[in-house]
Order: structure tokens, then C-alpha cells, then sequence
């Protein structure tokens, strides 16, 4: 059997509140596995634990009861944090740095071979889609580029496991979009992905595996799949049905002990229609722009 | 399992800077003995503070500032202020500030002198000024004045040589306040001679010695003093020999001594800058 | 052998980075030109005719605002430089590395320290071209008092940066101790301030217990003394510049030296203990 990218076992994390000695428990006796190579989302209102989780796990604070463990090292140890990259929420970098500098920068502290460093650090910013931005001041970045510039920072030193912190708070579709693709892209590389999110809708496609958490206690944790199918009904998607065809349609289902429940359109998420209209609108830009004669400047 | 009140947050507050204060003590008794031995000697370097002399005058705030290290800064200042108190001729503030001045930083002679200069030279001035004027004062009080100011003087300078006992720019001060305040020329011969011994004492001291001799009809004296005094010069242009050997030829004169038996500059000491040689004794 | 190096290396690249943030800092400048100005400004003494104490004046102005403003830049910039990363939550992506908390420390304060090298060299260089050049006036005018020459040790006025800047790396671990623990910007320079009063004055004490009768307040006052580092020990402006005769003995250099780094060093790894316990 191989080694769980992240083993948490009885996570009890206590804080102090005031001098009078009240606690409080952001997390509750959490038990969780994380395997190689899954895409995983924490999920969770605000408050309900999942950052004190991920920061337990980067060994950024200490938990009060249980263990936790990367790749079967203590995730308080400095050695468990070298196959961990990390994205924290709405990121704040050193403004003055370049994407560049600031990349190479982290891929430095993390050790990268000097021999390495340049390949690197272009290969990241290639895989989140800054090249041309690269140059620029991290001051002058919208959120979404931090947000990327990020995810490279995170992936500069070829980490096993990524922790991404709400990775697509703040940021538009077309950015979260984007987002989702590099988390798939990196799957595809065998990497392990732990992401958190209260936004669910946007991380419903994309985990392999999800664990709810509420209260600082964990409510459910499975597939995907197997966490949001209704068993008990299926749904037909028809096309240029007539009136009497319903009819009949349903009458088969009585016929055959079913019941039809309800009648409804399918209805696209918002999300989608977004994407689709931009995409449309960007080939479409990029046809004329293709078809279009290139001005010349003063020759 | 630990009492919930070890685990209290206050209790664990207490403990830690318990431990904390426990190690910085230690450490200060570990390092005792590297600081020890700097201290002594960076405190020897800065001269005894009377706080209560200066409290008063400084004011609470600003006594903070001078312990806190700022001592000569504010001594600077207090001067700066004490040349406006001297331009308005304030005399009692006056003395109040170069005593303060003095108190706080006595290590420049710069402020010693000056300040035995203002009491000696300016305040006899402003007090015949204050009684009516030259015209009024009478030259027995005007003389008074001068004999009281200059008395004020020479206990500042007695007190500055307490602070720098080889300065020999204060005793050639208290000489000088004697020739050109008081006209005493005996007593100005004796500091003059006194700061012309010293290590470091301009080369001028000695020569004014031997004038002062001159102007008392100790010709001999001061023809013999200086004799002794051009063979030991240095040949540093600052020394002027030149001028120490026209005056002994200027004394030879007076006192009339045989071509033969006079000063052979050249046998003993020879003059590196013959334009300064005023008379070559191989052309006599 | 090679995680010492590498450690060396992070700690290295965390200060180089941290120094490059400070110098961007309009606080700084901003007080690097004021501290300029005002030593530019002692050319105002000349007005007085001091004659050669004009010199006295000038190295006294130009020490005490290397004292003065350098221990309001080690506190405020040390502050600033830790509470940066930690409201910005830069520490959280710097901490989640293969990062050592005593290695983030250490960078921190080694970038605050460099600043405060630039900071002490720039502002001796500018004392040392003021006096030489007030110097050569002055010798020009009144040559018969310089007869042996130029009356400053310029060298001192290095020394005396040096020793100044040393405190000012005890003062920006004891800035960077107080960070470790306090909770907001304010509290901690207020707090690192009134420990500098406490060491700028624990000499004042330590003289009196001498002289006092042995009981519960000589204790107290004996084990303060040895609580609070004895910053008057950097002081050492009246042994150098002008004073010949009885300059400052190399061994009571050493002897500073030494136990400013003991100190800093000392800081430091108290501060990493309850940096560890910190919630980032």
C-alpha cells in the first residue's frame, strides 16, 4: 500500500482566547487521508476549520491533540515541508519584485540546483500562463495574476503534494477557470492537490475526492460521485419531443412501475454560460484579428 | 494530566517571562566579566556628573536626555544659548550658564577659556558701563573691577585645571589675564613660564616669558633663558628660532656683551633656514 | 556540513530580500535626508567663531544624530520589516517553504541590520567630509593651533559608527524579541523604546547600588543592572576624535564587541521561542 500524501489522525487544534483562559476549538478530533495523486477539496463555510487544518499541515502551528503527516513525515518537521508547495488566500507578495524575480526568488529559499533555477522557474510561469507578464511588478497584477504567480511560486521547487487555499476566492470564471485547468494539468503530472473552498459549485468538477467540514468537525468525506448522486432517480435528456411522444413517454414510465416526478429544462450553470459566451466572443476577436492586414507602422 | 490552573494562559504568561528574565540574568552574570573591565574604562573616559547641580538649572526632562547620553549635545546648546544670555549682558544668568555649560561637558578647554575670557575681559566692561561709564567710574573702582572680575577668572580656570591638569593652554590663559587685564607683570612671568614647561605649549609662551623678564630689568635672566631656550627649539617653522635668535642678538646688544663671548647659534643647534638667520656669525 | 550552507544560504537570501524592501522604504529616506540635513546644518556653528570648537560642536551634533535617529530607525524599521510580513501574510508563504523559523528571524534581522550599516556609514561619511572640510578652514585661518597637524582622528569616527551600529543590532533583536510575542506595530515599538530608556539608564542605577546598603532595594536594583543590557558601555564618543592621550584600548573594543553580539544573538533565540509558539 503506498504512503497517504497527507495522514491526519484525532486533529484536535485549541486557541486561547483573552487572559481568562477560555478556548476555542477551530478543529475537533479531524481523522483524514488524502492518497497520491487526487485532486482534494476541503470544503466548508468560513470558520469551519479548513485554514487552521491546511496550517497545521504546513506545520505552521502545532495541533493540540493528533498527528499529522506528509508522506509519512511529521508535517511539523522543516524535512515534511520540502514536497509541499503552498498558495495561501488572496496572496500578498513583495510588491517591487518582478513575477520572475519573485519566482526565483521562493525557488531559491526552497533549494532549487542553480543549474536548475532558470528552467524552473520559466517552466511554472509557462504552466500558469504569465510569460508575457512576467516582467511586470507584482504591485501592478489584478488578482488573478497574483493568483497564478502564486500557483508558480508554489510549484517552483516540483512539489509532491499542493495545498491551495481557496484558490479561486476573489477571482472571476475566466480566472477560476483557468485555475482549475492547471490544478487537472497538475493531476496529470501525478502531483496530489488539497484544496480548500467555500465556494462549491466551482470545485464540484474538478475533486476527485471532497471532505465537508462544519464546526471544526468533519461531516462527510468520499467521492464526488458517490456524495452528490441521488440514487434512487435518473434524469432523460430529451430532444424535439412532440406533445403526444411526452404523453407516451410517460405513460411507459407508469407502465413500468416508475414515476415521473417532474418535468424541466435543463438549465446550463451560470458559470458555464459565462465561459461559453466569453470563449465564443475570444475566437471570434482572434478570427478577425487573423483575417484582419497587420498595420504597419512608418516605414 | 497537568491542573487546568498550570494551563491557565496567565500562569503560562508569568512562566515565560519568568524564564525569560531568569536567562537574561544569567547572561548578564556570564557576561559580567567582559563588561565589567569596558565599563570601567568607558567610564573613566567620561568625567564625574554633579546631577544636582545641574538639575535646577536643566529641568527634569532635559536631565533624562543628558544621563541618557545626550550630555554634550545639551552642553553645546547651552552654550549656544549662553551667547545670546552674553549678548544681552545678562551677568547673573550669564554665570549661571558657563557654570552649567562647564558642569555638564568639561572635557573642551574651548569652553573653559572662552568663558574666563567673558568673565575677565567683558563683564569688568559692562559693570564700569552699568556704574555711569569710563567717564564717572573712578580708575581706583574701574582697577576694583577688574582685580574682582579677574579673581572670578582665574577660580574658573583653577577649576578647568582640575579637569586637565596638562593643558597648558589654561595656564597660559590665567598668565594672559594677568598681562592684559591686570598689568602684573610678575605674576604673568610666573604662568607664562609655568605653561612654556608644559608638553604641548605653543612656542610663543616661552618668548613672551623671556619679554616679560626684559620688561622687569631681568635682562640677563631673560638673555640667559632664552640662550638655553634656542638650543632646545625644534627646527619647525612654528618654533621660530629666527626670532628667538634676533632677540637674544637684541639682548647682547643692551646688555653689552663682547662680540666674542656672544651666542653661537651655529655650534649647537644649526639653523636649517638661513633666511631666517638674522645675523650669520660667520660675517660678523 | 551542507545544511549548514544551505540554511546560511536562506538565511542570506531572506536578509538580502528584506533589506531591498527597507531601503524602498519611505521612512528611511525619509530619515536618512532629515539626518543629512541636520548634519549639513551644523555648518550653522561657523556663525559663532568658535574657532577650533566649532570642530567639538560639529562631531557632537553628527554622534547624537547617529544615536538619536539610528535607534528610531533599528526600532521603527525592525518593527515595520516584521509586522510587514506577518499583516501581509508573506511570513504564511515564506513559513510554509522548507523554511526554518529561527532562519526567517535571522533574515529579518540581518536585513534590518544592513540597513542600519547603510544608515550608520552614510552618516559617518557625511560627519567625516563635514569636519575635514571645516577642518581645512580652519587650518588655514588659525594655523598656529594645528601645529601638530589635523586635531581629528577620522578613524574614530568609524569606530565610533561601528560601535553605534552594534548597539543598534542589540537594539533590533530586542525589537525583533518584543515582535515575537506582541500582538500589534505600536506595542512593540512603544515597548522596544522604553527598554532602550531602561538600558541608555541602567548605568545610573547600577552606580548607585554601590553606594547602597545591602537590602531588598540593592537587590532589586543589582538585578536589573544584570537584566538589561548597559548600552552607555557604546558611549564611547568622549575616548575618540579628538583625545590623544587616552584614546580607546583595542581590548575594551573587543571586549564591546563581544558582548553586543553575545546579546544580539541572545535576543534572537529568545525571540525564535515564542516565534515558534506564534500563530502565523
Amino acid at each position: 500500500m503506498s504512503i497517504p500524501a497527507i495522514r491526519i489522525q484525532g486533529l484536535t487544534k485549541d486557541f486561547s482566547v483573552g487572559m481568562r483562559g477560555l478556548k476555542l476549538r477551530a478543529v475537533d478530533g479531524l481523522d483524514l487521508e488524502v492518497g497520491d495523486n487526487q485532486i482534494f477539496g476541503l470544503l466548508g463555510p468560513n470558520g469551519s476549520g479548513k485554514s487552521t487544518t491546511i496550517k497545521v499541515i504546513l506545520g505552521l502551528l502545532e495541533a493540540s491533540v493528533g498527528k499529522c503527516e506528509i508522506y509519512g513525515k511529521p508535517s511539523h518537521t522543516v524535512d515534511a515541508r520540502r514536497s509541499v508547495g503552498f498558495l495561501p488566500e488572496a496572496p500578498y507578495f513583495y510588491r517591487y519584485l518582478s513575477g520572475r524575480e519573485l519566482v526565483r526568488f521562493y525557488a531559491r529559499v526552497c533549494g532549487v540546483a542553480r543549474a536548475n533555477i532558470n528552467d524552473q522557474v520559466d517552466s511554472v510561469i509557462d504552466l500558469v500562463g504569465m510569460t508575457e507578464a512576467a516582467h511586470r511588478r507584482v504591485g501592478t497584477y489584478s488578482k488573478g495574476m497574483l493568483q497564478r504567480i502564486g500557483l508558480a511560486q508554489a510549484l517552483v521547487h516540483d512539489p509532491q503534494l499542493v495545498i491551495l487555499d481557496e484558490p479561486t476566492a476573489g477571482v472571476d470564471p475566466l480566472g477560476s477557470a483557468a485555475i482549475a485547468d492547471i490544478i487537472r494539468e497538475l493531476k496529470r503530472r501525478g502531483k496530489t492537490i488539497l484544496l480548500s473552498s467555500h465556494l462549491l459549485a466551482q470545485i464540484e468538477g474538478l475533486c476527485d475526492r471532497v471532505a465537508i467540514l462544519h464546526r471544526g468537525k468533519l461531516v462527510r468525506e468520499g467521492r464526488v460521485d458517490d456524495l452528490v448522486q441521488d440514487e434512487l432517480s435518473e434524469s432523460l435528456v430529451v430532444e424535439g419531443l412532440s406533445e403526444a411522444g411526452r404523453a407516451a413517454v410517460a405513460q411507459a414510465i407508469t407502465e413500468h412501475g416508475g414515476r415521473l416526478c417532474r418535468v424541466e429544462k435543463p438549465r446550463l450553470s451560470l458559470d458555464a454560460l459565462f465561459l461559453n459566451e466569453v470563449n465564443q466572443q475570444e475566437s471570434a476577436r482572434q478570427q478577425t484579428e487573423a483575417s484582419a492586414p497587420k498595420e504597419g507602422g512608418l516605414e | 494530566m497537568q491542573s487546568p490552573l498550570s494551563q491557565h494562559p496567565l500562569v503560562l504568561r508569568l512562566r515565560r517571562i519568568s524564564v525569560t528574565c531568569a536567562v537574561l540574568l544569567l547572561l548578564g552574570v556570564v557576561l559580567r566579566p567582559v563588561e565589567s573591565p569596558a565599563w570601567t574604562e568607558v567610564k573613566a573616559g567620561q568625567p564625574e556628573l554633579n546631577l544636582q547641580a545641574v538639575e535646577g538649572a536643566l529641568g527634569q526632562g532635559l536631565v533624562l536626555g543628558v544621563l541618557g547620553g545626550f550630555r554634550t549635545i545639551m552642553a553645546d546648546f547651552t552654550w549656544i544659548r549662553m551667547n545670546a544670555v552674553w549678548q544681552r549682558r545678562d551677568r547673573a544668568k550669564l554665570d549661571a550658564m558657563i557654570r552649567l555649560v562647564t558642569t555638564l561637558d568639561p572635557r573642551p578647554e574651548f569652553f573653559w577659556v572662552n568663558s574666563s575670557r567673558i568673565v575677565a575681559y567683558d563683564v569688568p566692561h559692562w559693570r564700569i558701563d552699568e556704574e555711569g561709564g569710563y567717564d564717572v567710574v573712578s580708575e581706583e573702582r574701574q582697577r576694583d573691577l577688574d582685580v574682582e572680575q579677574a579673581e572670578q577668572a582665574f577660580q574658573l580656570l583653577a577649576r578647568a585645571r582640575e579637569f586637565h591638569p596638562d593643558s597648558p593652554k589654561l595656564v597660559l590663559e590665567t598668565g594672559q589675564i594677568y598681562l592684559n587685564r591686570l598689568k602684573d607683570i610678575p605674576n604673568a612671568a610666573k604662568w607664562f613660564l609655568k605653561a612654556a614647561e608644559m608638553p604641548g605649549a605653543p612656542y610663543y609662551a616661552a618668548r613672551i616669558y623671556a619679554d616679560l623678564l626684559r620688561q622687569m630689568d631681568k635682562s640677563q635672566e631673560a638673555y640667559n633663558y632664552l640662550k638655553q631656550l634656542h638650543q632646545t627649539l625644534p627646527d619647525d617653522p612654528y618654533a621660530q628660532k629666527g626670532i628667538v635668535l634676533e632677540r637674544i642678538r637684541n639682548l647682547e646688544d643692551d646688555l653689552k656683551i663682547p662680540y666674542l663671548l656672544r651666542y653661537n647659534a651655529d655650534q649647537i643647534a644649526p639653523v636649517v633656514n638661513p633666511s631666517e638667520q638674522t645675523y650669520p656669525f660667520n660675517e660678523l | 556540513m551542507s545544511a549548514v550552507v544551505e540554511s546560511i544560504d536562506r538565511i542570506r537570501l531572506i536578509a538580502g530580500n528584506t533589506f531591498l524592501e527597507a531601503v524602498r522604504q519611505k521612512f528611511f529616506n525619509s530619515l536618512l535626508l532629515i539626518s543629512i540635513a541636520l548634519l549639513a546644518s551644523s555648518t550653522f556653528f561657523q556663525q559663532f567663531d568658535f574657532g577650533t570648537g566649532e570642530l567639538k560642536f560639529i562631531t557632537d551634533f553628527g554622534f547624537g544624530a547617529l544615536f538619536f535617529f539610528g535607534s528610531i530607525l533599528s526600532i521603527t524599521a525592525t518593527t515595520q520589516l516584521f509586522f510587514n510580513e506577518i499583516e501581509n501574510r508573506t511570513a504564511l508563504t515564506m513559513l510554509a517553504k522548507p523554511v526554518y523559523k529561527l532562519e526567517f528571524l535571522a533574515g529579518k534581522f540581518l536585513g534590518a541590520h544592513m540597513l542600519m550599516l547603510c544608515f550608520t556609514l552614510v552618516i559617518s561619511i557625511v560627519l567625516a567630509g563635514m569636519l575635514y572640510w571645516r577642518e581645512t578652514e580652519l587650518m588655514a585661518r588659525l594655523g598656529d593651533e594645528f601645529t601638530e597637524g589635523r586635531l581629528i582622528r577620522y578613524g574614530d569616527i568609524f569606530i565610533f559608527g561601528f560601535l553605534q551600529w552594534l548597539k543598534f543590532g542589540v537594539l533590533a533583536a530586542i525589537t525583533l524579541f518584543v515582535a515575537s510575542f506582541s500582538n500589534t506595530n505600536l506595542y512593540t515599538i512603544v515597548v522596544s523604546f522604553f527598554v532602550l530608556i531602561i538600558c541608555q539608564l541602567q548605568y545610573i542605577a547600577r552606580d548607585a547600588y554601590s553606594s547602597m546598603e545591602a537590602g531588598v532595594g540593592s537587590w532589586l536594583v543589582k538585578v536589573l543592572g544584570l537584566i538589561f543590557p548597559n548600552f552607555q558601555l557604546f558611549n564611547v564618543g568622549e575616548q575618540l576624535v579628538f583625545n590623544v592621550e587616552q584614546g580607546l584600548p583595542t581590548v575594551t573594543l573587543l571586549q564591546i564587541t563581544a558582548y553586543a553580539l553575545v546579546y544580539t544573538v541572545a535576543f534572537i533565540l529568545l525571540g525564535q521561542v515564542n516565534f515558534r509558539r506564534r500563530e502565523i
